[in-house]
């Protein structure tokens, strides 16, 4: 393919899709050859040397440095099959490897190859799950996955749901059900002469609550936030408190927001009780699992979401400690009276018309605010069927078993401190330089400690040997969040992760 | 089985193994999906009854795993029954064909699993994303801007309405819309459906997505390429009224847009360089693979990212060692974004701007060629002369012919177009949507874009659709 039409072409030539536009694969074998040599780099590069623990994690480069390596610029003509190829390889190579066994930056981390499959054979085949005809495979494994996850949260009758792009969108779908249950009307009128409705969420709750609220109009001073705990979980007697102060002031709380697995403490709201409260006051109560649903494969940690059988929706994303490849985020509805589709159908003739020769009920298209829909379900319906249900149990288990080890570590080295226990994955701790640890616990040790891990983290990134996240939160200076998800890492991983810190803070 | 500490020591997947699925299932994809799915002998689609289809694929997830050789027949079994999207003969959405470089950037996209909000993770990206975008705002005609990938063309509008509501009224993003006077959207009754989606999702309410007297017009969503007929707003006589009242202009150019690539097309798109805001779904004309699409804005003053901000601080910290303006996860309403840049920037590097006008003049020509072809043939009868690749037509039987004014006429002429379609499918020999508009009854709709297609690809089509209907 290593073709440049230059000229003027023919309307015959351009008649004939032997001559057609390079590039697009009017000559198979050609287009063949060219994939072959891309996937074999993806191979080599992208999967068995990403996931090297003797590779770097990342290959730092500014951004003026990158600008000039990548030659990003897109011309007039097209380039030879060699100089995409090097582009190919050049792209990966300065991807940060978010499959190494060393990257603990985000929630999501580690290669699951059972995923990435299900991800290129969804590629390949191209399509958008809109309706029966057009995705038939997808639309049925889409409603196996979410079935069989309605059965591990308890809910026995059954439910609805889609997958999503992302989270955040799942939480938003939850607040415009919960927001279309309350009046249907506001579908169609919108919602300026209604009361004030009032989201609530605890302070450790996702900021996309925060980002549905001004996308979908209630606006972000409509958010409650409800104090949690020092372990990071919403207090329930405050969450009363907020509900009250709502309906004092003539507004209408409608929609109450528990996290299972806050973002960075990894901590759960306790759901029975927060359940308790939505029952008595009627409101729409959603769980976002983003985070946290992957407990619910385990016997031994689904305690932590106990009552969640209980609740109107649940978001969970399986790109997390499931580990299927972005995106994979489920959002599920408690609910069999087509509420997802009442709430979000507005009836294209062009896709969803009455008098097809199938049944239409198994067009999934109008239940989302989507058109076009990726088939993201597939990529962890394959993993699924591929190790089955205990071994996704072994692999959380394993990872909070790491998670525990790791916190265990920390309490006996000198210079590392917990800023809580881990209930979960998350694993959140102070490093102290040794010129710091016999400063006494004042705000100037507060102020120096801030310091560390942002000095820390650019060193670790300039050498690429690890990646860890790092934020403040409340009052408290700068910590780094250790997230463990991948059955790759090992004890030698968290050991090399304390040594590599200290090895690279000791003299701040 | 309880993970003890002794479990801990050595990684639990082999990669080895799980590297060598990789190489065995990527020789089936290539097999099945691209090789036979491109193949004009083979079938466009394997139809099956969802319950038979059901029992095929196996769906149950179980206790145990498999082994490799049953993961392997999935692989095929799931190509088998997939739509075959890009065979020559696959016309039923905007979409067809498939680009060989686009789709090696969008397995490496997959293979390289990272999110596009900061440069931490996605270095690379971020800085292909800016390129790419501003690429395309120059085809607009915007020498500066602002922008990014969105999962889908309803998404992107979504966003237009939210940034010109947040323009006009600020304070609408922390107070909501109860602070507000009742916004009205204005759009044609041919725009796509995701105007109206949006409206209800933000709580404007779909009632206000129209005309309605006494209430606030803030936002005119304009459409360059209508779905089922593929019409082109007039932009600059809209921009004028826009301009006088100074309301926000968006384009939805989800399926038009590409047209800009074309110095001989372009044209449909005069005075796009006025508008606030175009959506644009390379995905579409340009084959770059679901999903692409963009939101193109002319504003230099942030406003993306002032409207959508929410700071959060587990990923936006203001203490980084680099500068922090290139984490551009705030500008969005969602928090994971995938990377769809990859997959247009491979494509267009490969091919650039001229073969992708090329690719464009392509599908006119085909679009030329079919209403052609059909002027000539005796039974079908065109909506209205096409101005894009849009080709809606009837197929009217012989045994309707002539009888037009006969009183039951398109109640039969509906019933036409859903057994066409059923046959198609059923024996698998090409794919075409139909639906109907207005008052008027079910009509097919083929929209020919695939680099793919030929010639012979469009006899057969007519052929095709004579042969399945004759009987009618």
């Amino acid at each position: 393919m290593d073709r440049h039409m230059n000229g003027q072409t023919t309307v015959e030539e351009l008649m004939n899709p032997e001559k057609g536009s390079p590039g697009a694969g009017e000559d198979m074998e050609a287009a063949e050859s060219f994939i072959q040599q891309a996937m074999e780099i993806i191979l080599q590069e992208a999967v068995k040397k990403a996931t090297n623990v003797k590779e770097k994690v990342c290959e730092w480069r500014s951004p003026e440095q990158l600008k000039e390596l990548l030659d990003l610029e897109l011309k007039d003509t097209g380039e030879s099959e060699s100089k995409i190829l090097q582009c190919c390889r050049d792209t990966i190579r300065y991807s940060v490897k978010t499959g190494h066994p060393r990257f603990f930056n985000q929630l999501f981390a580690g290669m699951e190859p059972h995923s990435m499959v299900a991800s290129f054979i969804t590629e390949a085949i191209k399509t958008s799950l809109y309706t029966y005809e057009m995705a038939p495979v997808f639309t049925l494994i889409e409603d196996a996955l979410l079935k069989t996850m309605m059965k591990l949260i308890g809910w026995e009758e059954g439910g609805d749901g889609l997958f999503n792009p992302g989270g955040s969108m799942s939480n938003m779908y939850a607040v415009n059900l919960a927001r279309y249950r309350y009046c249907p009307d506001f579908k169609e009128i919108g919602i300026y002469a209604s009361p004030r409705l009032v989201i609530l969420t605890s302070q450790e709750g996702h900021y996309s609550l925060a980002k549905a609220a001004a996308l979908l109009g209630f606006g972000t001073k409509n958010v409650y936030v409800v104090p949690s705990d020092n372990r990071g979980k919403m207090i329930p007697s405050k969450l009363e408190e907020k509900i009250q102060l709502a309906k004092s002031e003539g507004a209408v709380p409608f929609f109450v927001n528990a996290t299972a697995g806050t973002t960075v403490l990894g901590a759960f709201d306790p759901i029975d009780e927060i359940a308790d409260i939505c029952e008595k006051h009627n409101l729409w109560l959603h769980v976002d699992a983003c985070w946290g649903g992957g407990a619910l494969v385990s016997k031994k940690h689904r305690h932590l979401l106990k009552g969640i059988q209980r609740v109107n929706s649940v978001a969970w994303n399986l790109h997390k400690m499931l580990m299927a490849t972005l995106q994979c985020s489920a959002f599920l509805v408690r609910d069999k009276s087509c509420l997802l589709q009442r709430c979000h159908c507005a009836g294209a003739s062009y896709l969803f018309q009455q008098d097809k020769f199938y049944d239409v009920s198994y067009d999934t298209g109008d239940k989302s605010v989507q058109c076009s829909r990726k088939p993201d379900a597939f990529k962890f319906w394959l993993v699924w069927k591929a190790v089955g249900t205990r071994e996704l149990e072994y692999r959380v288990d394993r990872a909070l078993a790491l998670a525990r080890y790791l916190a265990q570590e920390i309490k006996k080295r000198e210079g590392f401190r917990l800023v809580i226990e881990p209930e979960f994955a998350n694993v959140c701790f102070w490093y102290i330089p040794p010129s710091l640890r016999n400063l006494p616990e004042s705000l100037e040790l507060w102020k120096k400690l801030h310091t560390v891990a942002p000095a820390v983290k650019e060193r670790m990134m300039k050498s690429g040997s690890m990646m860890i996240g790092y934020q403040k939160h409340g009052d408290k200076p700068n910590f780094f969040r250790m997230v463990v998800i991948s059955p790759q890492v090992s004890r030698q991983d968290l050991d090399f992760v304390l040594d590599e810190i200290h090895s690279l803070g000791k003299d701040l | 089985m309880e993970a003890t500490t002794g479990d801990l020591t050595d990684p639990l997947i082999n990669h080895a193994d799980g590297q060598l699925f990789l190489h065995e299932a990527f020789k089936i994809i290539v097999e099945e999906v691209l090789c036979k799915g491109t193949d004009v002998k083979e079938k466009v689609c394997e139809w099956r009854e969802p319950e038979e289809l059901a029992r095929l694929l196996d769906l149950e997830l179980r206790e145990k795993g498999e082994p490799q050789e049953n993961l392997l027949q999935r692989v095929r079994d799931v190509a088998k029954y997939s739509i075959k999207t890009s065979h020559p003969r696959f016309f039923n959405q905007q979409f067809a064909g498939v680009d060989y470089h686009s789709l090696a950037g969008r397995f490496l996209s997959e293979a390289l699993n990272t999110n596009l909000f900061t440069y931490e993770v996605a270095p690379v990206f971020v800085l292909m994303e800016a390129e790419v975008l501003r690429g395309l705002r120059e085809l607009v005609g915007w020498t500066e801007g602002d922008g990014l990938f969105c999962p889908g063309g309803s998404t992107s509008n979504m966003y237009a309405m939210n940034l010109a509501r947040y323009r006009l009224y600020p304070e609408v993003k922390s107070r909501g819309l109860w602070s507000l006077p009742q916004l009205t959207i204005f759009t044609s009754p041919e725009s796509h459906y995701s105007v109206k989606k949006g409206a209800a999702f933000m709580g404007f309410g779909m009632d206000n997505v129209i005309l309605v007297k006494g209430a606030a017009p803030f936002l005119v969503s304009c459409t360059s390429g209508t779905t089922v007929q593929g019409a082109f707003d007039p932009l600059h006589r809209i921009a004028d009224i826009c301009d006088k009242h100074k309301l926000w202009l968006h384009v939805d150019a989800a399926w038009g847009g590409s047209v800009l690539f074309s110095k001989k097309h372009r044209h449909l798109m005069k005075g796009v360089h006025r508008a606030n805001s175009v959506a644009w779904n390379p995905h579409k004309m340009l084959v770059a693979g679901l999903q692409c699409s963009v939101l193109l804005l002319k504003d230099t003053t942030d406003l993306l990212k002032k409207c959508h901000c929410a700071n959060a601080t587990y990923l936006f910290q203001q203490d980084k060692f680099y500068d922090v303006n290139l984490d551009v996860g705030d500008k969005s309403v969602q928090c994971s974004r995938k990377v769809d840049c990859l997959k247009l920037w491979v494509m267009w590097k490969a091919v650039g701007s001229a073969g992708l006008e090329q690719r464009v003049d392509k599908a006119f020509l085909h679009a030329r060629y079919v209403v052609d072809q059909m002027k000539k043939r005796e039974g079908f009868q065109l909506l209205r002369e096409p101005e894009f690749v849009n080709v809606c037509f009837w197929f009217i039987p012989p045994s309707l012919r002539g009888k037009e004014k006969n009183a039951d006429y398109q109640n039969r002429l509906a019933k036409v177009a859903p057994v066409i379609k059923e046959r198609m499918m059923k024996q698998g020999t090409m794919m075409v949507g139909y639906q109907p508009l207005g008052d008027r009854v079910n009509f097919f709709r083929i929209t020919i874009l695939s680099p793919l297609v030929s010639q012979k690809d469009m006899d057969f089509f007519l052929d095709e659709i004579e042969r399945l209907g004759n009987d009618l």
